[in-house]
Protein backbone atom coordinates (compact mmCIF):
# COMPACT_ATOMS: atom_id res chain seq x y z
CA UNK A 1 0.00 0.00 0.00
CA UNK A 2 0.65 3.48 -0.12
CA UNK A 3 2.69 4.67 2.60
CA UNK A 4 2.15 8.44 2.53
CA UNK A 5 -1.82 7.79 2.73
CA UNK A 6 -1.39 5.73 6.04
CA UNK A 7 0.99 8.35 7.59
CA UNK A 8 -1.86 10.78 6.55
CA UNK A 9 -4.14 8.80 8.77
CA UNK A 10 -2.19 8.39 11.35
CA UNK A 11 -2.19 12.01 12.45
CA UNK A 12 -5.61 12.42 11.87
CA UNK A 13 -6.07 10.10 14.31
CA UNK A 14 -7.80 11.42 17.97
CA UNK A 15 -8.36 8.75 20.75
CA UNK A 16 -11.10 10.98 22.10
CA UNK A 17 -12.22 14.99 20.71
CA UNK A 18 -13.26 16.16 24.71
CA UNK A 19 -12.15 15.34 28.40
CA UNK A 20 -15.42 13.91 29.04
CA UNK A 21 -15.30 11.82 26.37
CA UNK A 22 -12.92 9.71 28.52
CA UNK A 23 -13.98 6.44 30.36
CA UNK A 24 -15.39 6.78 33.80
CA UNK A 25 -12.54 6.81 36.11
CA UNK A 26 -12.18 3.13 37.41
CA UNK A 27 -9.51 1.57 38.82
CA UNK A 28 -5.70 2.74 38.48
CA UNK A 29 -4.36 0.51 36.11
CA UNK A 30 -3.77 0.18 32.30
CA UNK A 31 -6.96 0.13 30.44
CA UNK A 32 -8.19 -0.69 26.94
CA UNK A 33 -10.72 1.46 24.94
CA UNK A 34 -11.66 -0.33 22.05
CA UNK A 35 -14.36 1.85 20.80
CA UNK A 36 -12.07 5.12 20.81
CA UNK A 37 -8.85 2.78 19.34
CA UNK A 38 -7.31 3.94 22.79
CA UNK A 39 -4.71 2.98 25.65
CA UNK A 40 -5.09 4.52 28.58
CA UNK A 41 -2.00 4.79 31.37
CA UNK A 42 -2.35 5.47 34.79
CA UNK A 43 0.57 8.08 35.31
CA UNK A 44 0.83 10.59 38.79
CA UNK A 45 -3.33 9.37 39.44
CA UNK A 46 -4.68 10.14 36.21
CA UNK A 47 -5.53 7.89 33.27
CA UNK A 48 -3.86 9.36 30.38
CA UNK A 49 -4.95 7.73 26.76
CA UNK A 50 -3.18 6.82 24.30
CA UNK A 51 -3.84 5.69 20.82
CA UNK A 52 -3.25 3.01 20.00
CA UNK A 53 -1.84 3.96 16.39
CA UNK A 54 1.17 5.82 18.38
CA UNK A 55 2.45 2.30 20.24
CA UNK A 56 5.01 0.05 18.14
CA UNK A 57 5.40 -2.99 20.59
CA UNK A 58 4.03 -3.71 23.86
CA UNK A 59 5.76 -7.01 25.66
CA UNK A 60 5.85 -8.28 29.42
CA UNK A 61 8.06 -9.88 31.44
CA UNK A 62 7.64 -11.63 35.51
CA UNK A 63 11.08 -11.77 37.66
CA UNK A 64 11.77 -14.16 40.56
CA UNK A 65 9.98 -12.17 42.70
CA UNK A 66 6.32 -12.66 40.60
CA UNK A 67 6.39 -8.77 39.64
CA UNK A 68 5.51 -8.30 36.48
CA UNK A 69 6.29 -5.56 34.22
CA UNK A 70 4.68 -4.38 31.02
CA UNK A 71 6.84 -2.23 28.50
CA UNK A 72 5.06 -0.14 25.52
CA UNK A 73 7.42 1.27 22.52
CA UNK A 74 5.67 3.91 21.17
CA UNK A 75 6.61 4.77 17.54
CA UNK A 76 8.95 7.69 16.83
CA UNK A 77 10.69 9.28 13.53
CA UNK A 78 14.14 7.25 12.98
CA UNK A 79 13.08 3.67 13.19
CA UNK A 80 13.02 1.59 10.43
CA UNK A 81 9.07 1.65 8.99
CA UNK A 82 8.21 4.20 11.65
CA UNK A 83 4.73 5.22 9.99
CA UNK A 84 5.89 8.72 11.21
CA UNK A 85 8.90 9.19 9.54
CA UNK A 86 6.93 10.87 6.23
CA UNK A 87 5.14 13.13 8.66
CA UNK A 88 8.18 14.16 10.71
CA UNK A 89 8.62 17.20 9.05
CA UNK A 90 5.59 18.60 10.09
CA UNK A 91 5.94 17.90 13.90
CA UNK A 92 9.98 19.18 13.58
CA UNK A 93 11.20 20.15 16.67
CA UNK A 94 8.27 17.97 18.53
CA UNK A 95 9.83 15.47 21.40
CA UNK A 96 8.38 12.03 21.43
CA UNK A 97 7.36 10.08 24.52
CA UNK A 98 9.20 6.81 23.08
CA UNK A 99 8.90 3.59 26.22
CA UNK A 100 6.81 3.57 29.64
CA UNK A 101 6.97 0.76 31.77
CA UNK A 102 4.89 -0.27 34.70
CA UNK A 103 5.42 -2.92 37.33
CA UNK A 104 2.14 -4.69 38.50
CA UNK A 105 0.81 -6.59 40.84
CA UNK A 106 -1.36 -8.68 38.54
CA UNK A 107 0.09 -10.95 36.03
CA UNK A 108 -3.04 -12.20 34.64
CA UNK A 109 -4.49 -8.29 34.09
CA UNK A 110 -0.84 -7.78 32.21
CA UNK A 111 -1.37 -10.44 30.17
CA UNK A 112 -4.47 -9.46 28.74
CA UNK A 113 -3.24 -6.24 27.86
CA UNK A 114 -0.59 -7.16 26.15
CA UNK A 115 -3.34 -9.69 24.08
CA UNK A 116 -5.67 -6.40 24.06
CA UNK A 117 -3.00 -3.88 22.63
CA UNK A 118 -1.62 -6.49 19.93
CA UNK A 119 -4.99 -7.30 18.68
CA UNK A 120 -6.17 -3.50 18.86
CA UNK A 121 -3.16 -2.70 16.90
CA UNK A 122 -3.11 -5.63 14.32
CA UNK A 123 -6.94 -4.56 13.54
CA UNK A 124 -6.26 -0.86 13.20
CA UNK A 125 -2.92 -1.02 11.27
CA UNK A 126 -4.65 -3.52 8.84
CA UNK A 127 -7.95 -0.98 8.52
CA UNK A 128 -4.97 1.58 7.73
CA UNK A 129 -2.91 -0.22 5.14
CA UNK A 130 -6.29 -1.20 3.24
CA UNK A 131 -7.55 2.70 3.26
CA UNK A 132 -4.41 3.69 2.26
CA UNK A 133 -4.63 0.88 -0.82
CA UNK A 134 -8.09 1.61 -1.73
CA UNK A 135 -7.36 5.77 -2.43
CA UNK A 136 -4.33 4.90 -4.85
CA UNK B 1 -13.48 36.83 57.05
CA UNK B 2 -15.18 33.33 57.08
CA UNK B 3 -13.44 30.36 57.49
CA UNK B 4 -13.60 29.40 54.31
CA UNK B 5 -14.43 26.50 51.99
CA UNK B 6 -14.71 22.96 52.93
CA UNK B 7 -15.11 20.29 50.66
CA UNK B 8 -15.35 16.10 51.29
CA UNK B 9 -14.21 13.94 48.61
CA UNK B 10 -11.30 15.79 46.88
CA UNK B 11 -8.26 13.55 46.37
CA UNK B 12 -4.83 14.05 46.40
CA UNK B 13 -2.89 12.44 43.17
CA UNK B 14 0.87 11.95 43.30
CA UNK B 15 3.08 8.99 42.54
CA UNK B 16 0.95 6.35 43.94
CA UNK B 17 -1.46 7.16 42.66
CA UNK B 18 -4.71 9.08 44.13
CA UNK B 19 -5.66 9.52 47.56
CA UNK B 20 -9.29 10.65 49.25
CA UNK B 21 -9.51 13.06 51.63
CA UNK B 22 -11.04 16.65 52.90
CA UNK B 23 -9.66 19.55 51.64
CA UNK B 24 -9.95 23.41 53.20
CA UNK B 25 -9.34 26.09 52.01
CA UNK B 26 -9.29 29.13 54.47
CA UNK B 27 -7.47 32.46 55.65
CA UNK B 28 -4.45 30.90 56.71
CA UNK B 29 -3.98 28.69 53.27
CA UNK B 30 -4.86 24.65 52.54
CA UNK B 31 -5.24 21.60 54.48
CA UNK B 32 -5.60 18.58 52.94
CA UNK B 33 -6.58 15.28 55.85
CA UNK B 34 -6.71 11.65 54.23
CA UNK B 35 -9.53 9.99 54.87
CA UNK B 36 -9.80 7.90 57.84
CA UNK B 37 -6.55 9.85 59.21
CA UNK B 38 -2.96 10.01 58.66
CA UNK B 39 -1.61 11.70 56.27
CA UNK B 40 -2.25 15.73 56.12
CA UNK B 41 -0.78 18.51 53.82
CA UNK B 42 -0.75 22.13 54.98
CA UNK B 43 0.37 25.11 52.83
CA UNK B 44 0.35 28.48 54.26
CA UNK B 45 -0.99 31.08 52.20
CA UNK B 46 2.25 32.87 51.91
CA UNK B 47 4.13 29.91 49.98
CA UNK B 48 1.54 29.66 47.62
CA UNK B 49 2.86 30.61 44.30
CA UNK B 50 0.45 29.83 41.62
CA UNK B 51 -2.65 28.54 41.15
CA UNK B 52 -4.22 26.45 38.51
CA UNK B 53 -7.32 24.88 37.24
CA UNK B 54 -7.86 21.75 34.65
CA UNK B 55 -10.82 20.38 33.76
CA UNK B 56 -10.62 16.59 33.82
CA UNK B 57 -12.58 13.67 33.24
CA UNK B 58 -16.31 14.47 34.78
CA UNK B 59 -14.37 16.46 37.66
CA UNK B 60 -11.85 19.23 37.95
CA UNK B 61 -8.25 19.55 39.18
CA UNK B 62 -6.74 22.58 41.45
CA UNK B 63 -2.90 22.45 41.23
CA UNK B 64 -1.11 24.48 43.57
CA UNK B 65 2.42 24.94 43.15
CA UNK B 66 4.30 26.41 45.98
CA UNK B 67 7.76 28.42 46.83
CA UNK B 68 10.25 25.34 47.72
CA UNK B 69 8.99 23.98 43.20
CA UNK B 70 6.52 21.62 44.75
CA UNK B 71 3.25 20.96 43.02
CA UNK B 72 0.08 19.53 44.60
CA UNK B 73 -2.96 18.24 42.59
CA UNK B 74 -6.49 18.01 44.15
CA UNK B 75 -9.39 16.65 41.91
CA UNK B 76 -13.11 16.74 42.87
CA UNK B 77 -14.15 20.36 42.41
CA UNK B 78 -17.56 20.92 40.90
CA UNK B 79 -17.61 23.43 37.86
CA UNK B 80 -19.53 25.62 40.36
CA UNK B 81 -16.38 25.41 42.86
CA UNK B 82 -14.20 26.77 40.59
CA UNK B 83 -15.41 30.02 39.87
CA UNK B 84 -16.31 30.10 43.71
CA UNK B 85 -12.84 29.62 44.74
CA UNK B 86 -11.19 30.96 41.99
CA UNK B 87 -13.09 34.32 43.56
CA UNK B 88 -11.70 33.55 46.83
CA UNK B 89 -8.16 33.17 45.89
CA UNK B 90 -7.76 36.54 44.41
CA UNK B 91 -9.69 38.25 47.26
CA UNK B 92 -7.69 35.93 49.80
CA UNK B 93 -3.89 35.76 48.35
CA UNK B 94 -4.45 38.41 45.55
CA UNK B 95 -3.36 35.20 43.17
CA UNK B 96 -5.74 34.79 39.66
CA UNK B 97 -5.58 31.05 39.15
CA UNK B 98 -4.07 30.21 35.58
CA UNK B 99 -6.40 27.57 33.59
CA UNK B 100 -4.58 24.60 32.28
CA UNK B 101 -6.08 22.55 29.31
CA UNK B 102 -5.87 18.32 29.61
CA UNK B 103 -5.14 16.91 25.92
CA UNK B 104 -6.90 13.55 25.46
CA UNK B 105 -5.70 12.90 21.48
CA UNK B 106 -3.95 10.31 22.19
CA UNK B 107 -0.83 11.90 20.59
CA UNK B 108 2.72 10.93 21.67
CA UNK B 109 4.42 13.94 20.11
CA UNK B 110 4.62 17.33 21.63
CA UNK B 111 6.90 19.28 23.72
CA UNK B 112 8.03 18.98 27.20
CA UNK B 113 8.11 21.52 29.78
CA UNK B 114 10.04 21.92 33.21
CA UNK B 115 8.61 24.07 35.97
CA UNK B 116 10.19 23.76 39.25
CA UNK B 117 9.81 19.81 39.94
CA UNK B 118 7.33 19.19 37.29
CA UNK B 119 8.04 17.80 34.11
CA UNK B 120 4.95 18.24 32.09
CA UNK B 121 4.33 16.75 28.47
CA UNK B 122 2.49 18.91 26.15
CA UNK B 123 0.13 17.42 23.11
CA UNK B 124 -0.45 20.46 20.72
CA UNK B 125 -0.43 23.19 23.65
CA UNK B 126 -2.22 21.01 26.01
CA UNK B 127 -1.06 19.01 28.75
CA UNK B 128 -0.79 14.87 28.24
CA UNK B 129 0.44 14.24 31.68
CA UNK B 130 2.73 15.65 34.55
CA UNK B 131 5.77 13.60 36.54
CA UNK B 132 7.73 15.05 39.59
CA UNK B 133 11.38 15.10 38.85
CA UNK B 134 11.64 14.44 42.41
CA UNK B 135 10.11 10.80 42.00
CA UNK B 136 13.19 10.26 39.77
CA UNK B 137 15.94 7.93 41.04
CA UNK B 138 17.74 8.13 38.14
CA UNK B 139 18.41 9.81 34.76
CA UNK B 140 20.33 7.80 31.48
CA UNK B 141 21.10 9.65 28.07
CA UNK B 142 20.72 6.59 25.43
CA UNK B 143 22.32 7.22 22.14
CA UNK B 144 22.17 10.63 21.47
CA UNK B 145 18.69 11.15 21.15
CA UNK B 146 17.02 9.54 24.48
CA UNK B 147 16.68 10.21 27.81
CA UNK B 148 15.06 7.89 30.34
CA UNK B 149 13.98 8.30 33.72
CA UNK B 150 13.86 5.87 36.12
CA UNK B 151 11.20 6.25 39.24
CA UNK B 152 11.38 5.15 42.43
CA UNK B 153 10.22 2.34 43.43
CA UNK B 154 7.86 2.81 46.54
CA UNK B 155 6.49 0.46 48.30
CA UNK B 156 5.09 2.34 51.39
CA UNK B 157 2.62 5.15 50.39
CA UNK B 158 0.10 2.89 50.22
CA UNK B 159 -0.46 3.02 46.29
CA UNK B 160 -3.75 2.27 45.16
CA UNK B 161 -2.78 1.95 41.82
CA UNK B 162 -2.26 -1.19 40.71
CA UNK B 163 0.02 -0.66 38.02
CA UNK B 164 2.65 1.38 38.68
CA UNK B 165 5.09 3.85 36.60
CA UNK B 166 8.61 2.65 36.39
CA UNK B 167 10.45 4.37 33.48
CA UNK B 168 9.73 6.56 30.84
CA UNK B 169 11.88 7.69 27.94
CA UNK B 170 11.97 10.44 25.84
CA UNK B 171 12.91 10.95 22.59
CA UNK B 172 14.31 14.21 21.08
CA UNK B 173 15.09 14.13 17.54
CA UNK B 174 17.97 16.09 16.16
CA UNK B 175 15.54 18.95 14.97
CA UNK B 176 14.36 19.98 18.27
CA UNK B 177 15.89 22.93 19.39
CA UNK B 178 14.76 23.07 23.05
CA UNK B 179 17.16 20.65 24.39
CA UNK B 180 20.61 20.74 22.51
CA UNK B 181 24.01 19.66 24.02
CA UNK B 182 23.92 18.67 27.52
CA UNK B 183 21.06 20.36 28.44
CA UNK B 184 19.72 17.16 26.84
CA UNK B 185 18.38 15.99 29.82
CA UNK B 186 14.96 17.02 30.97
Amino acid sequence: GDNRAAVRALTDMIAYKSVNDLPPPKDLMIQIDQKNEAVLLPIYGSMVPFHVATIRTVSSQQDTNRNCYIRIIFNVPGTPFSPHDANSLKFQGSIYLKEVSFRSKDPRHISEVVQQIKTLRRQVVARESERAERAT
Amino acid sequence: MTDGHLFNNISIGGRGGTNPGQLKIFSGGILWKKQGGGKAIEVDKADIVGVTWMKVPRTNQLGVRIKDGLYYKFTGFRDQDVSSLSTYFQNTCGITPEEKQLSVSGRNWGEVDLNGNMLTFLAGSKQAFEVSLADVSQTQLQGKNDVILEFHVDDTTGANEKDSLMEISFHIPNSNTQFVGDESRP
